[in-house]
């Protein structure tokens, strides 16, 4: 029963501080980056995911209107549906389903390739050549893939309320002028914060997370595969984490 | 992998999905490895699934509170629909994310780890069919288990609802608890939407595990690709039977 406790401590302790590490020394390297990695990483977490992005916005904002839109019909409330779909999406739907869906992606690619240069013993021969990998390596992709998802945050959320209104107009006949009427009536600036405060820190959890495992992986084709696999796992369990933490003082903060 | 047009993305599902099932039939079930199976899926995906709709509920609860005081001052009235649109939208949606994220990510590490090691092809070659084998045990554990972690979102969103505001706001939360505007259209959404992405999200995820060739960097790819594939799949099928569900409660 103590050997039981004392594993679970030893465990949370070792990943509390395995990220805590990952994240410090970037903060450490933020004067200094290396920019030609910065770019590459760019390129890879957020241009390469822009098609995915524009996919998962289009049916979740399609399907948070057929979601409310039953409602809607059902009390009478049809003019409301831009203020329910609107406020839906920014605080949480948004936020939570591109976060888990950029877990997956940016997540499982980081640690994949982090990974695989654990496995081939590159990230030792950094060292044996006295360059630090979380210079060159690790802090440009951890800044990088925070800056990529507060972006796709920002396309996402515009796409997806461009579908609401669509879908709207479509299934319930909406015109888009009073669905842009509750949806800028009611909400205001603090709800668009939100949602971005929220991505941003869902970015920098899957950055730090995903580096994290990559970089502790053992093994050859197998290790790889776990690594990716588990820094997938463990973006979407911190995901969960920071939004059940973060929404509650939001929405002290920013709701009128 | 330059195949990104959406019907070259599912075509590919489907035909190992027909593909697999014409194995199975062939070769027979191992149902001892459908129960391994079951039991690997749910015992690492139901704590994901409890703890992340337990927060998912709470969060909600404070945010329609935040919302609904201002308007109706009395949170209960949206405990029915509450659990309705649990019930029906966000638990499926959530746990097959989180199960395509669990599952999809180790199906492909493991799937493709083995076509990397020419595993894939050892089999083959003692006259096994990798289908049969590898994938169509995982197919059935999928579609049983994905039911299950769904229930288990349920109980978990809809008790935590019920705790906050109980303990939280000082209200009446026993509302959220009450399962009075669910209907049979609602059970049979939930139903489909289960096995649609229960059958899916394996199959995504092995036709990318067993398409992975080369090294390590290979297994790296596969699993990237599938799980993304098996999350946006879940997000496709959940649309069109929401939208499908909207349709038919509109029209009667």
């Amino acid at each position: 029963m103590i050997r039981a406790v004392g594993r679970f401590v030893l465990w949370v302790v070792r990943i509390i501080g395995a990220n805590a590490l990952v994240l410090g020394r970037t903060l450490f390297y933020l004067p200094r980056l290396d920019p030609g990695e910065l770019g590459r990483a760019m390129v890879l977490f957020g241009y390469r995911s822009l098609p995915l992005t524009f996919g998962a916005a289009t049916v979740i904002g399609a399907t948070v209107v057929m979601q409310t839109g039953v409602y809607a019909t059902k009390f009478g409330a049809r003019l409301y549906t831009g203020w329910a779909a609107g406020f839906a999406l920014l605080w949480e739907i948004g936020p939570l389903l591109l976060g888990l869906v950029m877990g997956a992606r940016i997540g499982a690619r980081n640690a994949a390739e982090l990974a695989l240069l654990t496995v081939n013993g590159q990230i030792e021969g950094l060292r044996g050549i006295s360059l630090d990998p979380f210079r060159i390596l690790v802090a440009p992709r951890v800044v990088a893939s925070l800056v990529s998802v507060v972006m796709l945050a920002d396309i996402t959320f515009l796409v997806a309320i461009l579908w609401e209104c669509i879908a709207a107009y479509f299934s319930l006949g909406l015109p888009v002028r009073v669905f842009f009427g509750a949806f800028s009536d009611i909400l205001f600036w603090g709800d668009l914060l939100a949602g971005l405060i929220k991505c941003s820190a869902f970015g920098l959890a899957i950055a730090v997370v995903s580096t994290a495992a990559g970089l502790k992986a053992t093994g050859g084709a197998e290790g790889v595969g776990r690594a990716a696999a588990s820094a997938v796992v463990s973006s979407c369990a911190a995901i969960f984490m920071l939004d059940f933490l973060l929404t509650p003082w939001l929405a002290r903060v920013l709701v009128r | 992998m330059n195949n990104e047009s959406p019907l070259h993305i599912f075509g590919a599902q489907l035909v190992l999905l027909w593909r697999t099932i014409k194995a199975a039939r062939r070769e027979g079930i191992v149902w001892k490895e459908v129960l391994r199976h079951m039991a690997e899926l749910g015992t690492s995906s139901a704590a994901l699934i409890f703890m992340g709709l337990f927060f998912f509920g709470v969060v909600l609860v404070t945010i329609a509170w935040a919302q609904v005081r201002k308007y109706f001052g009395n949170i209960a009235v949206i405990g029915p629909p509450y659990f309705q649109l649990i019930l029906r939208e966000f638990s499926p949606i959530m746990a097959a994310i989180l199960a395509a994220s669990r599952q999809g990510a180790s199906t492909a590490a493991e799937i493709g780890a083995m076509s990397v090691n020419e595993q894939v092809e050892a089999l083959e070659l003692s006259a096994a069919d990798p289908l049969a084998e590898l994938v169509a045990p995982r197919l059935i554990a999928s579609i049983l288990v994905l039911p299950l972690l769904t229930t288990i979102g349920v109980i978990a969103a809809t008790t935590s609802a019920a705790a906050t505001v109980t303990f939280g706001f000082q209200n009446n939360g026993m509302a959220f608890l009450d399962p009075s505007l669910v209907t049979k259209a609602d059970l049979i959404s939930v139903l489909i939407k289960t096995v649609a992405c229960g059958a899916f999200i394996p199959i995504a995820a092995a036709l990318r595990g067993l398409r992975a060739k080369g090294g390590a960097a290979a297994v790296g790819e596969a699993v990237t690709v599938g799980v993304v594939e098996a999350c946006m799949g879940c997000l496709v099928i959940d649309f069109v039977i929401a939208a499908a569900y909207f349709v038919i409660a509109s029209r009667g």
